[in-house]
């Protein structure tokens, strides 16, 4: 009896301790048994990052990885600035803000910026004329596409400290689409490592209406494929027309803009203006597909995805930059079991939600393009059941 | 000569939080006295209504229940991205379209009220300017007019800048439908919940600077109680004109140091010159206690004091380096020009220090208000909490709290705690 009561104190003292991720973690277990749907929660972060130093202005944010160190790596577009917003870069200078920061920036978790880097041509390699997509491969390398059209169809990869390590494919005037090309790309959105096969998948992009997978190591093309798994075709993919609803597209609409492979060796592929993701085997046979928010027009609703942390990666999350929605998926079922977020400019709220990644305790980061153009983090909760299909913004505290 | 704003000590508390607990972030860079203030980053709460969202802010202000009242430019200054469900056909079913263009808030940041728009008995501006809640708890908008350059460029360093609006025709890249509006030049005052009550000038009407019955683009306002007189910053016409606040008759007007004659209009600024002899754009207007009248001449870099028969006080220099840019973006024409766009007094009896809201170079600058020297900022040029973009409205409350709204891509009002 008295050994009973102290391992019971204990148990309290240790629920005490550890908070309230635990008594969620009962609270779940608890939903759990009711047969309630789980899914992950997460509250939005204010206080990351902090402000950027010497007078930095971030501009459209378009890429986003995590690295081992759990450090947050972004990629935006500091030529955008305007010239009410880069006051002080303009010549002369027409007042005391903002001035233009380098396009590759590191934060570590507490939100302060470590490394930042390129914006320029270099031995060996050219810049990018529009910042576009970043990820990070197993050595730590870190990988960019981009989009400027006409120029761009090249990815870089460099190391961490900004040393140019590779480029692949080719950047000249007067570049266009060519889905069946060996040796150059398109307008990339978006690069993946996957490290079982060392091969990076590229999602190929605004202007080719492929996934294009090369070895990591030597850059060289290994495959390709376009909408279900068949051969791209950029002239019966033009010829598609605006987007109607209710058609079933045999090209990607495009852009392809992302295409992540999960851990059972799925690649996730977003043919944004399609609201649609096809999912693919690692060798381009087509699997399935599902449609979100599929009345979405204009820039579509299908812009990223990234996994949750599990070991089975049980949930997929769908950065819905038309809609402002972080949608969460059952991977297997693909069933959307929740969204949250919505539009505006405050913490918790997107204009044009880009990108997103996880870091390894789970939490989630978003950048946001256009007008957005902030990193924001929203700290993993754990699972909870689900209470509302669209929660709105999910503050601290407020469930 | 350009000093550039460092985010040191402007890194973020990080609390954890398990309760709706307000999450408080230094965001001033202080010297000497000056006041200290935390942006509360949680502020205000989310709209119930997912898919509303605000659009560029052109007035705050606080009324006599410490409520923060909000005007916006609703949809005509989002871009098409942002106002999926207002597009044809719709981009989006769930988001967005624009909030109702005037709202109350109440202290924790919860939507009280909301309404606006076109009415009977009045004309809704085409772009709302300033707004001012009176003692009787009537809240009074002006029509600040489009910033549809180049045929009317607020910017002074425009060359075209001329004395009358543009037509409404081409704005912002909205669909034309019927003729376009006559262009503002009007104040409007409504009850609180937003029954209309007075105009005072006609939209399309505008008579010059010597006129007693009309105005020009007016944009900011503000109520003297003891008086029951209004102020309003007559921008177009380069003048401050009193009206009595319930008949709206005609009390008096004044220029730029008091002038009773319209000088011409100045010609680009240049930290160079001699001080203009006219305002070049008058934005803001409060009185203070002391009965001293505060004016904004915002790309001029400056700010004027007056007593309220008109008489010329002082006058200080804001930022005096800074000129300007007019950006043409999705939704139309912006201009971005001077340091001196909205102030407020600190809430302190003899209000000792004023809080200047400079869009331009995104920050609030603090200033002793006996000696009219700076102190401090609040701020730098960003997109994250405590940051701004064009912050061009700025208020206190009883608390001394301060509430800033930031206009063009900004689309935010923030809160920051009085520490």
């Amino acid at each position: 009896m008295k050994r009973n009561l102290l391992i019971g104190a204990t148990f309290i003292a240790v629920l005490t301790g550890l908070g309230i991720a635990q008594y969620l973690l009962e609270e779940s277990a608890l939903a759990q048994t009711k047969g309630a749907v789980m899914a992950p929660r997460f509250e939005v972060d204010p206080t990351f990052p902090k402000p950027l130093p010497n007078g930095w202005y971030q501009g459209q944010s378009i890429g986003l990885w995590v690295d081992a160190q759990d450090h947050v790596w972004i990629v935006h577009r500091p030529d955008v600035l305007d010239a009410a917003e880069g006051a002080s870069s303009q010549n002369p200078p027409t007042g005391e803000c903002c001035n233009v920061a380098p396009p590759i920036l590191e934060f570590d978790q507490a939100g302060n910026l470590l490394r930042h880097w390129g914006g320029s041509d270099g031995p060996g390699y050219q810049w990018p004329s529009s910042n576009h997509g970043l990820n990070i491969d197993n050595k730590g390398n870190v990988w960019i596409g981009g989009n400027g059209t006409g120029t761009d169809g090249h990815i870089l990869k460099f190391t961490q400290d900004g040393k140019f390590v590779m480029q692949v494919g080719i950047k000249k005037q007067g570049l266009g689409p060519d889905s069946l090309a060996q040796d150059r790309f398109y307008l990339v959105a978006k690069t993946f490592f996957y490290a079982p096969a060392n091969e990076v998948f590229v999602a190929d992009g605004y202007g080719n209406r492929r996934v294009a997978v090369i070895d990591a190591d030597s850059g060289k093309m290994k495959r390709f494929w376009g909408a279900y798994g068949k051969p791209p075709d950029d002239k019966a993919g033009a010829a598609q027309g605006p987007y109607d609803p209710t058609a079933t597209y045999q090209q990607f609409r495009g852009p392809v803009h992302c295409a992540d492979v999960s851990v059972d060796g799925l690649v996730y592929v977003c043919d944004r203006t399609s609201d649609r993701l096809q999912i693919f085997k690692t060798d381009g046979t087509f699997v399935k597909e599902v449609y979100i928010a599929r009345d979405s027009r204009g820039d579509g609703a299908v812009w990223d995805v990234a996994f949750s942390r599990d070991k089975e990666q049980k949930y997929l999350y769908v950065a819905d930059g038309r809609n402002q929605k972080l949608r969460i998926f059952d991977r297997q079922s693909l069933e959307e079991l929740t969204n949250f977020g919505k539009g505006g400019h405050y913490p918790g709220e997107w204009y044009s939600l880009h990108n997103i990644a996880t870091d390894s305790k789970g939490n989630l980061y978003t950048v946001e393009t256009y007008q957005g153009r902030r990193l924001q983090r929203f700290l993993y909760k754990g699972l909870a059941p689900v209470k509302a299909k669209q929660q709105g913004v999910v503050w601290p505290g407020t469930r | 000569m350009w000093r550039t704003v460092v985010g040191s000590g402007c890194s973020r508390t990080v609390l954890v939080v398990a309760a709706a607990l307000p999450l408080l972030a230094p965001a001033v860079v202080s010297q000497g006295r000056a006041p200290k203030y935390e942006v509360q980053a949680l502020w205000p709460r989310p709209f119930q209504e997912q898919s509303w969202v605000l659009g560029s802010i052109t007035g705050v202000t606080i009324d006599g229940q410490n409520h923060i009242w909000v005007v916006h430019r609703g949809a005509d200054s989002l871009e098409n991205n942002e106002k999926g469900m207002m597009l044809t056909p719709p981009s989006s079913s769930i988001c967005c379209k624009a909030a109702p263009f005037v709202l109350e808030f109440d202290q924790g940041g919860a939507l009280l009220t909301s309404w606006g728009g076109p009415g009977s008995g009045y004309q809704w501006p085409q772009s709302p300017g300033g707004l001012a809640v009176d003692a009787k708890g009537s809240v009074w908008i002006t029509a600040a007019g489009l910033e549809a350059a180049p045929a009317r460029g607020r910017g002074p360093n425009d060359p075209t800048a001329a004395e009358q609006p543009a037509a409404a025709a081409g704005r912002r890249g909205a669909a034309p439908t019927g003729p376009p509006a006559p262009g503002d030049a009007h104040v409007i005052k409504f009850s609180r919940d937003g029954k209309f009550l007075l105009q005072i000038g006609t939209p399309g009407k505008m008579d010059g600077p010597d006129s007693q019955t009309t105005l020009n683009r007016p944009s900011a306002i503000a109520v003297d109680a003891a008086a029951n007189e209004v102020f309003v910053a007559d921008t177009g016409n380069r003048r401050i004109i009193v009206f009595d606040a319930d008949t709206g008759k005609y009390k008096r007007h004044w220029f730029a140091y008091g002038e009773k004659a319209a000088g011409p209009a100045p010609g680009a600024y240049a930290a160079s010159d001699p001080p203009a002899k006219s305002f070049r754009d008058v934005t803001c207007i409060e009185i203070a206690r002391d009965g001293n009248v505060y004016v904004c001449d915002r790309s001029s870099n400056r700010v004027q004091v007056f007593q309220k028969n008109g008489t010329f006080v002082k006058e200080a220099v804001v930022s005096k380096n800074t000129l300007g840019a007019t950006v043409t973006g999705q939704f139309g024409v912006v201009s971005s020009y001077g340091s001196a766009w909205d102030l407020a007094f600190s809430s302190d009896p003899q209000q000792r220090f004023l809080l200047i809201a400079d869009g331009h170079n995104k920050k609030v600058h603090i200033f002793q208000r006996d000696t009219l020297t700076e102190v401090g900022t609040i701020g730098s040029g960003g997109r994250y909490p405590g940051q701004f973009l064009a912050v061009g409205s700025i208020a206190t409350d009883a608390q001394g709290n301060v509430y800033t709204g930031e206009q063009h891509h900004g689309k935010r009002v923030q809160k920051f705690i009085a520490k």
